[in-house]
């Protein structure tokens, strides 16, 4: 989707919409709910379909683009989930997923000046860090570019190292660059783009490893559509490496007691960049780790919540991770692994500070394992 | 007659009504109305918009008895809706009673061969629930998030009406004054669905093609099909229509399809079309003429879905390879299938064997026109050379001009069915196509003895028309369901 696309860009696309619920649920034959808004309430309303009506309404003066349209548009957890069962909207101009749909009906809102405060204060926490992407380490002798933020980054440093891979490291801080597009802020996201791409031109030759799921799908499949000049980078996720690590010798586990693990499907790791299996080959090849599946995993995930910044519903963001919790409790697990610092953080919110030490970021977990 | 509900009225009735079933199910939140107002079959500004005054979610049987007792008392007009397309508008300030929470799968009874579902009940997910049962359910041309129930009370196309006209046994209704009764056998104490009537009159049929009109259906059974130990789905390809009835009506005078299903060469080419293939394969169907298909491509392919034990279904493929021969066809190999159309292939097996049903990305390209009749087999073939010359005088503008035909019970009844894609914003393209479908409904009915498998207006309809009206009259005296539709207009797509 093009940074300057508006809602009359997509009309067409979204009258493609049959209102039959295939945006809401996963995969044949268990079908299951994967939608955080539809889970929570049942409703074609409350759906990738809902949004595209809505749009459809505002165009046709329906309804008027006020505070209530907005909060709505930024309740969307952006889970993807809609993007991966239905295919009708992104078969027609622009060729958009209904997640990108939504996202620019939240840069609607934010062109309205109505940005729910939740969305403001991420935006405002992301504004005061600042944009600008800051390379460190001997860059000469690096093989790869660990481009990283600075939640989990240091468990992934200690583990380059021992696996002997010379990085250096394009440090963001914090989540920049897909936080401020995944809200909507498309008017002032160009430079930044471009600024990153700028830096990151001249390191073509190396591997950019990520930590961020969403940095690396922004990267990876946004980066094409907003920079002319785009050209494909060699990029990899942290999970990935560790598991090539783990085959070829050069990482060894080290066995620190049994322990049951479930995995949760990060949405970006998961469905935007469709990596399922490196995270569960790292787990597998840790010692005394028996990983049991969620009942919805890989590309019928379920979310965490942590994408849901308005308040149309209250308390969705924290019921969606309560809702996955309890998916993971069932599974008898001691312990809850991902692969994204949003999800670890959502998940740690809702749980009494005593169980949050149970979910684990996968890096993390990796590198207290391995010798 | 009524008069428009009032905002007083509205505010009374959603009050009752979170009171009786609980706040939670019922929606009045202005984006929840905007987005229900155009559901008809997706937000066409082609149909009005009614912006409902509530939309209720119910959760069980008495949330709905509930419901209407109130709507009746107040004279609030309810429409009852499921997933996907509905084929009757909505009421303008009235309730719209979704019932897609109501997703149970209550019974699989594989000694009778039924299965009592809830109305929200999707193919995708009866079709899973079957899985290991030994049973299969109809495969439908709706997509699988689609409701079993919503096609059925319409009369959709289905596999296996090869063999009879609907798949439902029984209904559970609720009238607006609140009582409850089942059509057919379970309405006796401790008796199962099995069968539709008896010893009284047909009453699931008043509840067929009635929308909604007559009262609400609160649970169904439908027919399920035991699944045989060897199965095929039969491929062949013919030049022309004719002979594909001819083929068709043959096998079915011989009780060998299950289901057998004409798709013209633009339907069979695109209908299973994955996302990458809109890009490869939609160009050249939209470039093209729907009556000149390339050379070595069949004008028709006929799927013939046929089970039994395996010397059977063995035995029934070299009947359909010399029966297709006799008709100047014949019978296309999987490999030659598989190498010339890899997506209809894939599409077939998914649909016919594994029961998972395919996305219907063609739709993307526009906005569907469809124009659907039954008539007898020998007027069937008069009426597809019909209505190809008039669906031909709209250019490719509406490719790909997409249909498929096949007989219900044992070929008494064919239907035909063949739609075209307009650009949805093209609204005089489209005012054009409703007006040449009317103009073709009326010709196929006079010259040919078409029957419209939708409503196309009560006038044409007579006397049936009248009786109908007095039934309404008596079971909905205050006219709440359905009431903008009157009692089966705006009933075509």
């Amino acid at each position: 989707m093009k940074l300057t696309a508006k809602l009359d860009d997509v009309q067409a696309a979204a009258a493609r919409c049959l209102r039959d619920g295939r945006c809401t649920y996963g995969s044949w034959p268990e079908n299951r709910t994967l939608c955080p808004l539809y889970q929570h309430n049942p409703s074609f309303t409350f759906s990738g379909g809902g949004y595209l009506f809505l749009i459809l309404a505002l165009q046709d003066k329906k309804i008027d683009f006020g505070a209530s349209v907005a909060e709505f548009a930024f309740s969307c957890a952006g889970c993807l989930a809609c993007d991966a069962n239905c295919n009708l909207i992104r078969c027609y101009q622009p060729y958009a997923g209904i997640t990108d749909i939504i996202r620019l009906l939240r840069s609607e809102a934010v062109r309205r000046g109505l940005v729910p405060a939740g969305a403001r204060k991420v935006q405002e926490q992301v504004k005061s860090r600042g944009h600008a992407l800051e390379l460190t380490g001997k860059v000469a002798k690096a093989n790869s570019i660990l481009f990283a933020g600075p939640e989990t980054d240091g468990a992934a440093i200690k583990l380059l190292e021992k696996i002997g891979r010379p990085s250096a490291r394009l440090a963001e801080k914090g989540y920049s660059l897909s936080t401020i597009y995944e809200l909507g802020f498309w008017e002032e996201l160009g430079p930044f783009v471009e600024a990153a791409w700028a830096k990151m031109k001249p390191l073509k030759d190396k591997d950019f490893i990520f930590v961020s799921p969403h940095l690396q799908d922004f990267i990876v499949n946004r980066f094409p559509e907003l920079l002319p000049d785009y050209t494909p980078v060699n990029a990899r996720h942290i999970s990935q490496v560790l598991a090539g690590a783990f085959r070829d010798g050069r990482l060894k586990s080290k066995n620190t007691g049994n322990v049951k693990v479930s995995y949760h499907d990060p949405c970006y790791l998961g469905r935007g960049l469709k990596i399922y299996d490196a995270p569960r080959d790292v787990l597998a090849a840790l010692e005394g780790v028996e990983l049991v599946e969620m009942a919805r995993n890989r590309e019928d995930s379920f979310c965490c919540g942590a994408g849901v910044m308005g308040d149309y519903i209250p308390g969705l963001s924290e019921d969606t991770a309560r809702e996955r919790l309890k998916e993971f409790e069932a599974t008898g697990a001691e312990l809850l692994v991902t692969a994204c610092a949003r999800c670890r953080e959502a998940f740690r919110r809702v749980m009494p500070a005593r169980e949050r030490q149970r979910v684990r970021d996968l890096t993390e977990f990796v590198e207290e394992r391995t010798q | 007659m009524i008069t428009k509900s009032s905002g007083v009225k509205a505010a009374a009735v959603c009050r009752e009504l979170r009171e009786a079933i609980g706040a939670v199910k019922v929606m009045d939140d202005e984006i929840t109305l905007v987005t229900y107002g155009r559901i008809r079959h997706g937000f066409d500004v082609m149909w009005p918009f009614r912006k409902p005054a509530m939309v209720v979610f119910p959760e069980t049987r008495e949330d709905v008895v509930e419901t209407l007792k109130i709507a009746n008392k107040h004279k609030f007009p309810v429409t009852s809706v499921g997933t996907a397309a509905i084929f009757l508008g909505t009421t303008e300030g009235g309730i719209i009673l979704d019932q897609r929470r109501r997703d149970k799968v209550l019974e699989v009874n594989t000694d009778s061969g039924y299965a009592v579902i809830e109305p929200g009940v999707s193919f995708d997910k009866l079709t899973a629930a079957l899985r290991g049962t030994g049973f299969k359910c109809s495969v439908g041309t709706m997509p699988g998030p689609g409701t079993v129930l919503g096609q059925a009370l319409s009369r959709g196309s289905q596999s296996f009406t090869t063999h009879y006209l609907n798949v439902i046994l029984d209904l559970e209704v609720v009238l607006p004054g609140g009582m409850v009764f089942s059509t057919g056998s379970s309405h006796f104490p401790g008796v199962g669905s099995h069968l539709r009537y008896g010893p009284y009159p047909d009453l699931a049929g008043l509840y067929t093609c009635a929308y909604g009109a007559m009262g609400v259906i609160t649970k169904a059974a439908i027919r399920i099909h035991p699944v045989n130990e060897a199965y095929r789905v039969n491929l062949a390809g013919f030049d022309s229509y004719a002979d594909s009835i001819d083929y068709v009506k043959d096998l079915t005078n011989h009780n060998i399809p299950e289901h057998t299903i004409i798709w013209n060469w633009h339907m069979y080419m695109t209908w299973p079309l994955e996302p990458k293939d809109m890009k490869t394969v939609m160009p050249g169907i939209l470039a093209s003429d729907f009556r000149e298909p390339p050379e070595g491509t069949p004008y028709n392919l006929v799927s013939t879905f046929f089970s039994g034990y395996p010397e059977q279904v063995e035995l029934y493929e070299k009947i359909c390879a010399r029966v297709a021969e006799k008709y100047h066809g014949r019978v296309l190999p999987a490999e030659e299938v598989d190498k010339r159309f890899p997506a209809t292939g894939a599409g077939f097996r998914q649909q016919y064997e594994d029961f998972h049903y395919r996305e219907s990305v063609h739709w993307s390209k526009g906005r569907f026109a469809g124009w659907y009749v039954f008539a007898e087999p020998k007027d069937i073939k008069e009426i597809e050379k019909y209505a190809a010359s008039e669906f031909s005088k709209f250019g490719k503008a509406i490719n790909p001009v997409n249909y498929y035909s096949h007989p219900f019970d044992y070929g008494r009844s064919v239907l035909l069915r063949i739609a075209g894609f307009p650009d949805p914003a093209d609204i005089e393209l489209r005012k054009k196509i409703a007006a040449k479908f009317e103009e073709m409904y009326d010709t196929a009915m006079k010259r040919y003895g078409a029957v419209p498998i939708r409503p196309t207006g009560s006038e044409k309809a007579g006397t049936y028309i009248q009786v109908l009206a007095s039934i309404k009259k008596a079971l909905d005296p205050n006219n709440i369901l359905n009431r903008d539709s009157g009692l089966f207009e705006e009933g075509d797509l």
